[in-house]
């Protein structure tokens, strides 16, 4: 099974990420999904200075894919994706997030290969099988989809394809035109101070019994709890996933990776390695969505 | 003529809970057991089936309990949680049935409350907006005059 | 100026079609009773009776009848979604609204000559996502997500054969719809492919000593004093605690109204307008359908003089969620 890095979430200060991609090409990890998929305003980093960082992590031997943004909304928006399109031809492979970068994609020639997003909601094979007859060769499951339906949706293939899932870090559950940031500070999205840029992990939002619930992000909101399959991976092999995605967190991704890299290799339980995560997560973990529960269930590793 | 605003003057709310609610229920009870299967089908009903049901008519102080039976709505005796209980004053229930006022409108404004089992209230509320009154109007079966 | 939008209304049952036909609407949207659309509630939609009488009835006055089949087939059920589509092809539909690409294909190849609606839950927000469904299944029209401006409106129709229906009035989804799992995170049950958002059965409102708490699978959504008004029990609009403030951190509860937009709407060429509900009471069908009617009536007959009435806000007003209605998306400050 193979790890991947998804894409950063958050704003962090260009210097904070450029030094975070440095050391993830020394890090235990296949394959790193780069650029900004959340909030188009946010620039510390554009486009060139995305595929400088996927040359020197394409150099290091990973294997770099550029994920498209999630919510497309002005032409300016559409530009950068064109651009981002152009890249799969030209050298990298690229993580469509909408159903405009699919059909970008397909529209490219000669047809590169690409990967399906986790936001494209694919739930059945028929969509699946649609989407590799125009070049998908690796799916990325959505967060909320159970162990269950992802296997039997694998099984029913036609073609067989790359697996990858939601494996660590908090879930991306929704996106607005809003800035639920800019709110946060009483700014508007336009003039948005790009507050973001304060908050590693995001905005904790608790309930008023003082539960942690949320997470805002700019535009998108995650949860509080940390998803982790980080102890249930033999589960996870089971059910036939070639790949699993580790969300970029605020510190510690690369001890996290180094932990998910030793239970694969068999050097370490996966109920050691959650206990020796859980203190290095920014909430507590959950797993619910694996099992088809709530999301913020957490089931127990398994012994 | 729409329905006007009015509650019962506050006399009624002391007295009523001392009155047997038992006559009430009964007229309660009939009148749904006349719609049922005519206009209100049984079967998109069965979730009530053996549930503890409570209408509150706050300006009467009435507490109407309760519940469907194999044979029928029937009332309830029983006075512990009920599984649903729907509070609103005498006009609003007349509005409602009516076709005046929406539920959810007199919800966000904090006339009708419903505390308990949601699905239920859900399944009531949208049981009775999806009868056809227009169906009342066709002749009773037996009584057709050809 | 290109003609006045269609007026497409909801109905969560058949008192609710025959009341929005009997008050003006275009078309009226509805679904099946089960997980095959996105307002599956207790209670709600239609049985193949009801469907065939109100087929019926909207027909009999001219008028179209759209079904919803916008959630998401899984592997393990997809017949139930195949089998709803052909009911809605025997029982006349005018078109069908569908998010699944899978499930375009099967109805394009299957009723080649039922008329496809792209939904909202197919989250496409630009004519580059529109028009890959143009392509591959030859859709006529497309229900634009709730995100954008007015300018990016007229952009997307610009540049794209489909025709474009936008919503007007009612509950306003704050997140892209179909790319939202706040609910399944709470509950469990997924929005897109189990049809509905804050279930029921996981809803709970209990009266307590610090006022009227709404629940969802435990977790406190919101608190309301005697006084406050209530909204939906949807985690969106609920009240939160965020660095130490109280507030509805997400969005207010609040009605989408853009009925002063709609001469603009109709300029750059919105095709029809939605109206939000189908969860709803005939009493708000005929309601709002009343005063969007004589609006767009108002429009067609002198587009130049298109005003507003007071009353016409009053009415919605009444209807609307919370205290207060917005324009949304439409208007920069409020993203």
């Amino acid at each position: 099974m193979k790890l991947a890095l998804g894409p950063l979430l958050y704003y962090w200060p260009r210097e904070a990420t450029l030094s975070f991609y440095a050391a993830i090409a020394d890090s235990p990890v296949d394959i790193v999904y780069l650029g900004e998929t959340v909030c188009s305003r946010r620039h510390e980093l554009r486009l060139p200075d995305w595929l400088e960082i996927a040359q020197v992590l394409r150099d290091a031997g990973k294997e770099v894919v550029l994920s498209s943004q999630v919510l497309v909304e002005s032409e300016s928006d559409l530009k950068t994706l064109r651009r981002i399109v152009q890249q799969s031809t030209d050298g990298f492979r690229v993580e469509a997030n909408d159903m405009g970068a699919v059909r970008l994609l397909s529209h490219q020639t000669p047809r590169p290969a690409w990967v399906a997003g986790p936001t494209l909601n694919v739930f059945n094979p028929q969509t699946l099988g649609m989407l590799q007859d125009l070049g998908a060769r690796r799916w990325v499951a959505a967060p909320e989809m159970s162990c269950a339906q992802i296997s039997a949706l694998r099984a029913a293939l036609d073609t067989p394809l790359e697996v990858e899932v939601f494996a660590h870090g908090r879930l991306p559950l929704a996106y607005s035109a809003r800035c639920f940031t800019a709110r946060h500070f009483n700014l508007q999205k336009d003039s948005c101070g790009f507050r973001c840029l304060e908050f590693a992990d995001g905005i904790p939002l608790n309930t008023r019994e003082g539960e942690p619930f949320l997470t805002l992000n700019g535009i998108q909101t995650q949860s509080a709890q940390v998803h982790s399959l980080l102890g249930l991976l033999p589960e996870v092999q089971a059910a036939g996933v070639d790949i699993l995605r580790i969300s970029p967190q605020g510190q510690h991704t690369d001890t996290l990776l180094h932990l998910f890299r030793r239970v694969l290799d068999g050097a370490l339980h996966p109920t050691e390695a959650l206990a020796s995560a859980t203190p290095l997560l920014p909430a507590a973990p959950c797993n619910g969505f694996w099992r088809g529960d709530a999301g913020l269930t957490q089931h127990p590793a398994l012994v | 003529m729409p329905l006007p605003a009015f509650t019962l003057p506050p006399l009624f709310a002391r007295i009523g809970p001392h009155l047997p609610q038992l006559p009430p229920t009964l007229a309660l009870v009939g009148g749904l057991n006349l719609a049922l299967d005519r206009i209100l089908p049984r079967d998109h009903l069965d979730a009530l089936t053996g549930k503890k049901l409570m209408l509150r008519v706050l300006d009467a102080g009435m507490s109407l309990r309760f519940t469907l039976g194999e044979r029928g709505f029937r009332p309830l005796l029983d006075t512990g949680r009920p599984d649903l209980c729907i509070s609103a004053t005498t006009r609003d229930y007349l509005a409602l049935a009516l076709r005046e006022e929406d539920p959810d409108t007199l919800f966000f404004n904090r006339r009708l409350v419903m505390e308990g089992d949601t699905d239920l209230g859900l399944l009531v509320k949208n049981t009775l907006d999806a009868v056809d009154w227009s169906a009342l109007r066709l002749p009773l079966p037996g009584l057709a005059p050809r | 100026m290109p003609a006045a939008p269609e007026l497409v209304c909801p109905a969560g049952s058949l008192p609710a079609l025959k009341t929005a036909i009997d008050h003006g609407a275009d078309c009226v949207y509805l679904g099946f009773k089960d997980a095959t659309n996105a307002r599956n509630f207790s209670g709600l939609n239609f049985d193949e009776k009801s469907l065939h009488e109100g087929v019926a009835y909207a027909h009999r006055h001219g008028r179209k009848v759209l079904l919803a089949l916008n959630t998401y087939p899984q592997t393990d059920n997809w017949p139930s979604w195949t089998r709803a589509v052909d009911r809605a092809a025997e029982a006349g539909m005018d078109a069908i609204i569908l998010a699944d690409p899978g499930l375009m294909a099967y109805a394009r190849r299957t009723h080649p000559t039922l008329r496809l609606h792209l939904s909202v839950q197919g989250s496409a927000t630009t004519h580059e996502a529109i028009n890959f469904y143009h392509e591959h299944f030859g859709i006529s029209r497309a229900v634009l997500p709730r995100v954008l401006s007015l300018a990016q409106v007229a952009q997307v129709i610009a540049q794209t054969p489909v025709e474009i229906e936008v919503f007007g009035f009612g509950g306003l989804c704050v997140m892209v719809e179909g790319r939202c799992a706040l609910s399944a995170y709470a509950t469990g049950e997924s929005p897109n492919c189990q049809g509905a958002c804050s279930p029921g059965k996981h809803v709970r409102w209990e009266q307590t000593p610090k006022g009227m708490e709404t629940r969802l699978n435990g977790v406190l959504i919101d608190r309301f004093e005697a006084h406050e008004r209530a909204g939906y029990p949807t985690l969106c609009k609920g009240r939160f605690e965020v660095n130490g403030a109280s507030y509805y951190a997400i969005e207010e509860p609040t009605s989408l109204n853009t009925l002063e937009l709609l001469p603009e709407l109709a300029r750059v060429g919105v095709k029809a307008i939605k109206i939000e509900g189908r969860q709803r009471s005939p009493a708000y069908v005929a309601q709002v359908t009343q005063v969007w009617r004589a609006a767009l009536d108002q429009l067609a007959r002198n587009p130049e003089g298109f005003r507003v009435d007071a009353r016409w806000m009053s009415e919605l007003n009444k209807v609307s969620e919370g205290q207060s209605h917005t324009l949304g998306a439409y208007h920069r400050p409020w993203k």
